[in-house]
């Protein structure tokens, strides 16, 4: 369902993700793993269309990111990393905007988002303008839209991040059941816990390279571990003056 | 007293620099071309300015500290006290009324006029000490329209109802407005020229008109399944619809003309190299040289043209109005739109995530 070959995405002379090869199948949930700059967000937005490639293909839901960007976005739900929200609408106009763009009839559009709204705890907020809105309300009004089309492939960039236990448990809940009916998710995230719980797939990336590709079987015991052990654990700088009682 | 000058020193660093922003016009076709067209004839047109400017000036600078912060510094009552009497003295508009206060004290200045740019200040003060009152209150209410556009041009309203362009072009048509029902007769060519000066009012935000959607937005326009031919004319839309009734009392065929063809002429730079807007402040609009120009030449020909050769002549400005949003709209579907967005260039600057 997302096929990557050889992808690659300069800025000047910096290139951000280095000849990145993975597949993701129908179904999945892949977890895209790896430290600050790694190029896990810029994969993200190569893959959605966000920013265009600098070279490789890429396949997502069977259309090609440079030559079907219109079918593409049609058939794809996104939660960009800056959540990608509007200052002067409110939540549910942020919904409304979603169903009215993907086409939604009225009635499925209202059920959907009541449901929605419900799940992700957004009821209260839901006539708040984004401007007004907290950081943990506007991840999940951002969720809420890549969630309301019920799309085929569903590109989420830190999902959990600034979001509730209580939320986090949910959405948890709505990938995998979502994954179980065929869509094929891809997540960005630093908790490794969380990754494991709901992945199936751990794509883990360095210095925008692959540095590992394989499935939850393949890790044994927690993926903290199997990812400390590729991505290495630096020992903290000492900073010697912080704290009060005296040795 | 370190830590008070300390912060206040701060606090007049943040105010001047917000003070800057509102000085932006500067480089907007309307205030060059007034400037260099009027000269010390324009010099109703820069009152009009100076007063919707003078509104977002009149900030109380104690409120750019946030409350969190503001609470966890360990001030004194005392020091608290003197912050909250020293703070409004970093704002150059409070040594702009005490300046006019000594000038009432000598007679140079009526107390008239003191009163009146004191009601100003004040109500500057008033309208930003309650938060997002504009915005939430009366922005809330701005109607949407039946479809796919609706919320997009709802979002582009109320964008287009916070910046000061609008206000600044309201007032200029209001008072055509006021002056005609009450029995002066402006002349037809006065009123083109006026129409010229509402357009062009409205011309900076025709050229960044994706401004106040960075960052966040953007990213929405690129992921959104929406064609980019009809992301532009949201944005289109609402300018007309902002621009329509400020133009009746004026010449609003010619100026409906000049709206098209600003709008047609500002595409490009709103797709290609669009710039961060803010909200409570003049358009900054690209660079005068050369698309400002270009805009301006082509508001103040096709209005003079509409206007002597009759409302036919609208059909091209349509028509190339047509062409630039069908052209820009797919540079969006291309995804090659926006790649100079002022954040992009921050943002290549660091390693992306």
């Amino acid at each position: 369902m997302i096929s990557c070959r050889a992808i690659r995405r300069d800025f000047g002379d910096f290139t951000a993700v280095d000849n990145l090869t993975f597949e993701v199948p129908a179904g999945t949930i892949c977890s895209l793993l790896g430290p600050n700059g790694a190029g896990k967000s810029t994969t993200i937005k190569v893959l959605t269309g966000l920013l265009p490639l600098s070279g490789g293909d890429a396949q997502v839901g069977g259309y090609d990111v440079k030559a079907d960007l219109a079918e593409l976005k049609r058939s794809i739900g996104v939660l960009p990393d800056d959540l990608g929200l509007f200052d002067s609408l409110t939540v549910a106009e942020h919904l409304s905007l979603t169903a009215a763009v993907g086409r939604l009839d009225s009635q499925t559009a209202r059920l959907r988002t009541g449901q929605l709204f419900e799940a992700l705890d957004l009821e209260s907020a839901r006539d708040t303008f984004i401007s007004a809105c907290s950081h943990g309300m506007r991840k999940k009004t951002a969720l809420a839209m890549a969630l309301l089309p019920n799309p085929k492939v569903l590109f989420l960039d830190e999902p959990f991040e600034g979001v509730d236990p209580v939320t986090s448990r949910t959405v948890c809940e709505l990938l995998c059941h979502a994954a179980r009916k065929g869509t094929t998710i891809l997540l960005t995230t630093h908790s490794l816990s969380l990754a494991q719980s709901v992945g199936t797939q751990f794509v883990v990336m360095l210095d925008g390279q692959l540095a590992w590709n394989g499935s939850a079987s393949d890790v044994d015991g927690p993926l903290e571990r199997h990812y400390f052990e590729l991505v290495g654990s630096q020992q903290p700088r000492r900073v010697d003056w912080l704290g009060w009682r005296q040795f | 007293m370190a830590r008070l000058a300390a912060i206040l020193t701060a606090l007049g660093r943040a105010t001047g620099r917000d003070q800057k922003s509102v000085f932006s016009f500067a480089g907007n076709s309307f205030f060059v071309v007034s400037v260099l067209v009027m000269q010390d004839a324009g010099l109703f047109v820069y009152l009009l300015v100076a007063l919707v400017a003078i509104i977002p000036l009149s900030t109380d600078p104690s409120r750019k500290i946030p409350p969190s912060r503001l609470g966890s510094w360990p001030l004194s009552r005392a020091e608290r006290w003197i912050l909250r009497i020293a703070s409004p003295w970093v704002n150059p508009v409070t040594w702009l009324l005490a300046g006019l206060a000594i000038a009432v004290l000598a007679g140079t200045v009526t107390i008239g006029l003191w009163l009146f740019v004191a009601a100003i200040v004040l109500g500057g003060v008033g309208v930003s000490a309650i938060p997002g009152s504009f915005e939430h209150a009366v922005l809330r209410h701005v109607p949407g329209l039946p479809g796919v556009l609706n919320q997009l041009v709802r979002k582009d309203l109320r964008q287009i109802l916070s910046t000061l362009d609008v206000y600044l072009a309201a007032l200029l048509s209001g008072v055509t407005a006021l002056l005609r029902q009450s029995g002066i007769e402006i002349s037809a060519h006065g009123l083109m020229i006026l129409t010229v000066l509402v357009v062009l009012a409205l011309s900076g935000h025709t050229l960044s008109l994706f401004g106040r959607d960075i960052p966040g937005g953007l990213s929405r326009y690129r992921v959104l399944p929406l064609r980019g031919w009809l992301s532009i004319a949201s944005k289109d839309l609402s300018v007309l619809l902002v621009s329509l009734p400020l133009l009746v009392p004026l010449r609003p065929v010619a100026g409906l003309g000049a709206v098209l063809v600003a709008l047609a002429i500002g595409h490009r730079s709103s797709v290609r190299a669009q710039g961060m807007q803010f909200p409570w402040r003049f358009s900054r609009g690209a660079s005068f040289l050369p698309t400002g120009l270009v805009q301006a030449v082509g508001i103040a020909s096709v209005t003079a043209i509409v206007f002597v050769h009759g409302p036919l002549l609208l059909v091209p400005c349509v028509v190339g109005w047509g062409w630039s949003v069908h052209h820009y709209g797919q540079d969006i579907d291309r995804g090659v739109a926006w790649l100079e967005a002022s954040v992009s260039r921050r943002r290549s600057i660091r390693r992306p995530d």
